[in-house]
């Protein structure tokens, strides 16, 4: 057999070939980007380990703090059949055993854009814009009492100006709500809204990832006149079956429109007149996916012009809550009848239609959508004075870059009367988080 | 020894085959509850709502807690294609939109084996939760769907 003899008499060599020879070896093995991955995924294994290590305390808490012992034969069962971890988000469904009874259980989810627009409207500039910076609360504050947080943040076009200088964002508290559920059939609940007389306005919110095109419809813009976006005030809610129709109501009651229209009266009622709302809509049993909705809105405005006027929305919806193909509905009319020595009626209407089809197979990533939508109002409409009339279309294309990001770039074209033509490209990334 | 390899190698391919075999089999999923849950037959749109967050309590003293697996999970691909319609994307968008839109204020809890969902079910007052019906344990209740029990004729989820 063949030995190996050291000799040591040579050992200087042996210590000089240690000194020398190992420190470019070990240099050789700077983290390069195979061992980067290497640590990455060995640390997401260890943090999947620790995860599952906690779940597992925490089931042998629950089982421990369970009433009636269950008679379960694990060998009958099967061993873990999933990974751990998978796709997971604040507001989704990745929740652990604990927190089935844990208050309050606060959770914070976000959503935000980043948009680019170029038109050919004379004095326009193109450029990159942020959109809004959204906050999303979430907290179970007893077993049937909920708190839900909207903050947003968005960029102030006079930043940096005034004494003392304007801050680059403004911070709005877009939704504040408690809500106290008895059963599926009544729930009430106290705060500020987005008013539930349109679709649009309570399906996505200020979550611009959830819609599909870069943009609201104008009839319900965030900071326009047509639709009282916001509510402040107190709001029944529930569902019946009704032989599968599944109607829902809501039956609101608040403060209405404050004196800048637009918005709604935070701070109280300027007029002592309360403003309340019916809205009812049915998602049935079959055709699974239909939603249609009907809604009525009063309140009596006085805006800082010093007119006061009573109006009425009447609005309803039609929707088709599914993707291949998505459509989206929505007509509302809005009666203006001023109060005074000099009454009149003045109607406005709005409505607009969008469809988008997500494509099938290897191409599910991408999804095409048009919106053809139309606002009259009179302009002799006193409380509506300055806000146009319109009519325009947007064609565009969603890509899923991720189950969490989305890109989006639409082509606009939009006419309002004593108005040049609105031609422009918009394009924007949004992503919750 | 190589007798003895021989035989493992046989045992090894008939453990395989068999196992292969049982995953095969894989029957109907079961929606499974508490013994003590007031019910015990539904329709299968009453599954819909229940699994989709649309009704959210048996009664007013008891809130329903709904199990669902964690991606990879057979029960989890036959509940998005039969009960949601959904992709996995679209799933996760769902209870992200729905919970953003406070219709359910929290969304279904991840379970990662059957005995996880066993065990959860068992433990927690109004959970509801797909299973294998092969392997539900005697101490749940396995809802019938449309007076339909797993492996009748007609029943609809598998």
């Amino acid at each position: 057999m063949f030995r190996f003899k050291v000799s040591w008499k040579l050992w200087p060599v042996w210590a000089a070939t240690v000194l020398l020879g190992t420190p470019p070896a070990v240099y050789s093995q700077s983290p390069d980007s195979n061992q980067t991955e290497l640590i990455q995924s060995l640390r997401e294994k260890i943090d999947q380990l620790e995860r599952r290590m906690a779940q597992m305390e925490e089931l042998l808490d629950a089982r421990t703090a369970a009433r009636a012992k269950p008679e379960i034969k694990p060998d009958t069962l099967r061993e873990p059949i999933a990974p751990m971890g998978g796709p997971a988000h604040p507001m989704g469904t990745e929740v652990r055993p604990s927190e089935l009874s844990t208050y309050p259980s606060l959770k914070i989810a976000g959503f935000g854009d980043l948009n680019f627009a170029t038109t050919d409207v004379r004095g326009s500039r193109s450029g990159f814009n942020e959109g809004q910076f959204v906050l999303h609360l979430n907290s179970n504050l007893a077993s049937k009492v909920t708190f839900l947080g909207e903050l947003s943040l968005s960029a102030r076009t006079d930043a940096g100006t005034g004494t003392p200088p304007a801050t680059g964002f403004n911070v709005e508290v877009e939704r504040s709500i408690v809500r106290f559920e008895q059963n599926d059939n009544f729930k009430i609940s106290f705060g500020r809204y987005h008013t539930p007389i349109n679709y649009w306005n309570t399906e996505f919110h200020h979550g611009q990832w959830l819609q599909t095109t870069t943009s609201r419809p104008e009839m319900t813009q965030f900071g326009g006149r047509f639709i009282p976006v916001h509510f402040v005030g107190a709001l029944v809610e529930g569902a019946v079956p009704a032989r599968g129709l599944n109607l829902n109501y809501n039956i609101g009651v608040g403060n209405g429109r404050g004196a800048i229209i637009s918005r709604s009266g935070d701070f109280g009622d300027n007029n002592n007149n309360r403003a309340w709302l019916v809205s009812v809509f049915a998602k049935p049993d079959h055709p699974f996916g239909l939603q249609v909705g009907a809604s009525l809105y009063r309140d009596k405005i006085t805006p800082t012009t010093g007119l006061n006027a009573r109006e009425w929305i009447r609005s309803g919806h039609i929707v088709w809550r599914k993707e291949n193909p998505e459509f989206i509905a929505e007509f509302a009319n809005i009666t203006h009848e001023t109060v005074g020595a000099r009454p009149a009626t003045f109607n406005s209407q709005a409505w607009y239609v969008q469809a988008a089809y997500r494509l099938p197979g290897v191409a599910a990533l991408w999804k095409p959508y048009y919106r053809f939508e139309y606002i009259h109002i009179p302009k002799s409409d006193p409380i509506f004075q300055g806000v146009p009339s319109l009519a325009g279309s947007v064609v565009g294309l969603r890509y899923d870059i991720s189950s969490f990001a989305a890109l989006k770039l639409e082509y606009r074209r939009q006419r309002r009367p004593d108005q040049q033509r609105l031609n422009g490209i918009f394009g924007q990334t949004s992503f919750t988080f | 020894m190589p007798i003895m390899s021989k035989i493992s190698v046989l045992m090894l391919a008939a453990l395989t085959l068999l196992g292969v075999s049982l995953a095969g089999a894989a029957g109907d999923v079961a929606v499974v509850v508490r013994a003590d849950t007031p019910v015990d037959d539904i329709s299968f749109a009453d599954v819909r709502k229940l699994f989709m967050g649309d009704r959210q309590y048996w009664n007013s003293s008891l809130r329903i807690t709904v199990l669902i697996y964690a991606p990879g999970a057979r029960e989890r691909d036959v509940m998005l294609k039969t009960v949601y319609a959904m992709t996995e994307a679209q799933f996760q968008r769902y209870w992200i939109s729905k919970i953003f839109r406070l219709e359910a204020s929290t969304g279904p809890k991840i379970v990662y084996s059957s005995t996880m969902a066993a065990e959860l079910v068992a433990a927690v007052p109004g959970a509801v939760a797909f299973m294998d019906s092969a392997i539900v344990p005697k101490s749940l209740k396995i809802l019938k769907i449309d007076s339909r029990s797993p492996g009748d004729k007609g029943y609809s989820l598998h």
